[in-house]
């Protein structure tokens, strides 16, 4: 496994005058899980291409360690791919897909059927190994193409693209828990594109968000969701996503009734608020008033909604305990906030 | 406003009756194949294999006399005319021209910017916008949307949900919304009717249903993840379990730790004295535990739900 650097990495399509990703800088370090997140139309894919060797960047490098495999080809990469539909030999069994990518290597069939029982132990599809395809389930289907990806004793970096996407979401936990067992024991380098919050914030140690082409913010998942860099980050994490207050939001300077536990500068800082961190209390000459109250469920026997606040032209949302009519006036209290440092930037 | 009586999505379920009221929103909230676009075809009167009697307004409904639209899951929108000329598709049918209503429903749904865009030049959210925006053109009654956002991602969807309430109160329509989602179903139903299997199971406030549950089943969907057993009557939602703050709770092992950042999903063998079972438990933030450590879990009594067998 090694450590991969994207080093001042742009790209254009050919017949494309705009830029699809611009001045990437980013290290994966070799053994850790990666996460690039965004939208769709984000350049997730574009990305990957890169990584895999199927696309080369039109400025900038790429490392594989310290090798420069800008202009290397995917064939000379050794990458894995894992995709989101599971890609797998319908009329072999699992265990001659898995030994497929070994024999094409020139391992032995001794050597390779010992290597491909070992890793579908590890994946726990052991039991289906002389069924084929067809007879297992999407949840074994997917497992078995990660085998067949993963069965390689020389990969360097695995890449995996949306791989839940066909899986059922009760499932989709267990094998992202098999998933991570394997990538530890083996202490693989893994990068992982996704759309899906809890994929990236689960999955790995450090998670990229992308948009419009360019890595707004590269942190673990608590720096991302606590600390954004940028008002986009802020408000794309976490659903709902952050509302801002202070410098760059408009009218929101000399907002009253609004009291923070950790001191604050509104007309100098942009300042980011989650509904959870905000604690509304009702007073019936209170400056925010109630204009939405949506259910969330109970706590301990009490009633939980999560509210939108307005002030003037200001809207923050937060969780309120108990009994709330929209109508009525509330005084709001920050217990933390998190202060933006580039709170102008507004990507997408 | 709208009325379905002896509601059945076939011929061997069980009927029901529901209805819609002006100026509200009624969601249905089912798993696929439950019947819920079944329902929404008798609502909007096309061929379906549901049955029932369908009033508006306490008259029966007649197709094509133009109180009910329909916005579906997929966007439909005339690929070849601009935003302006699909909102005013409808009015232009009934021989009706008028500007000001094309630009008043396009600012509705906030796509007052893109009147002289193509629909392919628009996001997916647009798109579902402008379909909004032309299903209101003919000012229905009745709105019928069937999992209007599940093309949508999840931002797209927060926006729009949000929107909703504002558009229902402004326009005074009477709101059908299926999902499959229980967190859209209790953030924007004023009532609530859950579909399992071709029947209506339970029907009221989404509170109400959240809180007493008529059985298993009706626990079970409206909750995300899924409940947890207790006992062979007792079940407990994932959001009402919580780490013990003393020695008291249900020894138990981490199998795997998640999180949304808002959320965490801790899945767990949580030892009872009847065995073992496989919970999931929803708390607020990201949490530091990991995958095979011991931790004791409690419920607080108040949130056990007695389901009976």
């Amino acid at each position: 496994m090694a450590t991969i650097r994207l080093e001042n990495v742009s790209f254009s399509y050919p017949s494309s005058e705009e830029t699809t990703l611009r001045d990437l800088h980013l290290t994966v370090e070799h053994g850790s899980t990666h996460a690039l997140l965004g939208a769709s139309g984000a350049g997730k894919t574009t990305l990957l291409n890169l990584l895999s060797g199927l696309l080369h960047p039109s400025e900038g490098n790429v490392f594989i360690d310290d090798r420069d495999v800008s202009l290397v080809g995917a064939r000379e990469r050794n990458v894995a791919l894992v995709f989101q539909f599971p890609v797998l030999y319908e009329s072999k069994s699992v265990l001659a897909n898995l030994t497929f990518p070994l024999l094409n290597r020139g391992w032995s069939k001794v050597d390779a059927k010992a290597r491909a029982l070992e890793i579908a132990k590890e994946l726990e599809i052991d039991d289906v190994v002389s069924a084929r395809p067809g007879q297992l389930s999407l949840f074994q289907k997917q497992l078995a193409a990660i085998g067949k990806s993963l069965v390689r004793t020389d990969v360097d970096l695995v890449l995996l693209d949306e791989p839940l996407t066909a899986v059922e979401p009760a499932m989709k936990w267990r094998l992202r828990q098999t998933l991570s067992k394997f990538q530890k024991h083996h202490g693989l380098t893994m990068i992982y594109v996704t759309h899906d919050q809890t994929e990236a914030l689960t999955f790995a140690s450090e998670v990229s968000v992308l948009a419009n082409g360019a890595i707004l913010q590269t942190g673990t998942p608590t720096e991302i969701y606590d600390h954004p860099a940028n008002t986009f980050v802020g408000n794309f994490i976490g659903s709902p996503g952050m509302r801002f207050v202070g410098k760059g939001a408009v009218g929101t300077e000399t907002l009253t009734d609004l009291e923070f536990e950790q001191p604050v500068q509104l007309e100098r800082q942009t300042v980011g608020l989650r509904s959870e961190w905000l604690d509304p209390r009702a007073h019936g000459s209170g400056a925010w008033e109630v204009t939405g109250s949506r259910l969330l469920g109970t706590r301990a026997g009490e009633v939980r909604s999560l509210l939108t606040l307005t002030q003037g032209a200001a809207e923050l949302l937060a969780e309120g305990a108990g009994a709330w009519s929209v109508g009525s006036r509330a005084t709001l209290r920050a217990k933390r906030h998190a202060v933006i440092p580039a709170g102008d930037i507004h990507a997408g | 406003m709208l009325a379905i009586n002896q509601l059945k999505i076939r011929p061997s379920s069980k009927p029901a009756d529901i209805a819609c009221t002006a100026g509200s929103i009624t969601v249905v909230l089912g798993r696929n194949q439950s019947g819920k676009t079944d329902l929404c075809r008798l609502a909007a009167g096309l061929p379906t294999k549901a049955s029932g009697t369908v009033t508006i307004g306490g008259e029966i409904y007649q197709r094509k006399s133009g109180p009910v639209a329909m916005v579906f899951q997929a966007f439909v929108n005339y690929p070849s005319w601009t935003v302006a000329g699909n909102i005013a598709s409808p009015m232009q049918a009934a021989g009706i021209r008028d500007e000001g209503r094309v630009r008043e429903l396009a600012a509705l749904v906030k796509i007052e910017h893109l009147l002289h865009r193509m629909p392919d030049e628009l996001s997916g959210g647009q798109q579902q916008r402008l379909a909004i925006a032309r299903a209101l053109a003919k000012k229905p009654k009745v709105l019928l949307m069937d999992e209007p956002f599940v093309n949508l991602d999840f931002k797209l969807r927060e926006a729009l949900n949000a929107e909703l309430r504002t558009l229902v109160e402004e326009t005074g329509v009477a709101l059908l919304f299926t999902t499959s989602d229980p967190s859209d179903a209790l953030a924007l139903a004023d009532q609530l009717i859950l579909l399992e299997s071709h029947e209506v199971l339970q029907q009221g406030s989404a509170l109400e249903l959240y809180r007493s549950p008529v059985g298993f089943a009706a626990a079970d969907l409206l909750s995300d993840p899924g409940i947890n057993r207790l006992s062979d009557t007792q079940y407990v939602r994932p959001e009402h379990v919580h780490l013990s703050a003393d020695s008291n709770g249900h020894s138990s092992t981490l199998r795997a730790v998640e999180t949304n950042g808002a959320q965490s999903y801790l899945h767990a063998d949580v030892t009872l004295t009847h065995g073992t079972e496989e919970w999931v438990v929803k708390l607020p933030g990201i949490v530091t535990h990991q995958a095979g450590e011991h931790v004791l879990l409690a419920v607080d009594h108040r949130d056990v739900l007695e389901l009976g067998a």
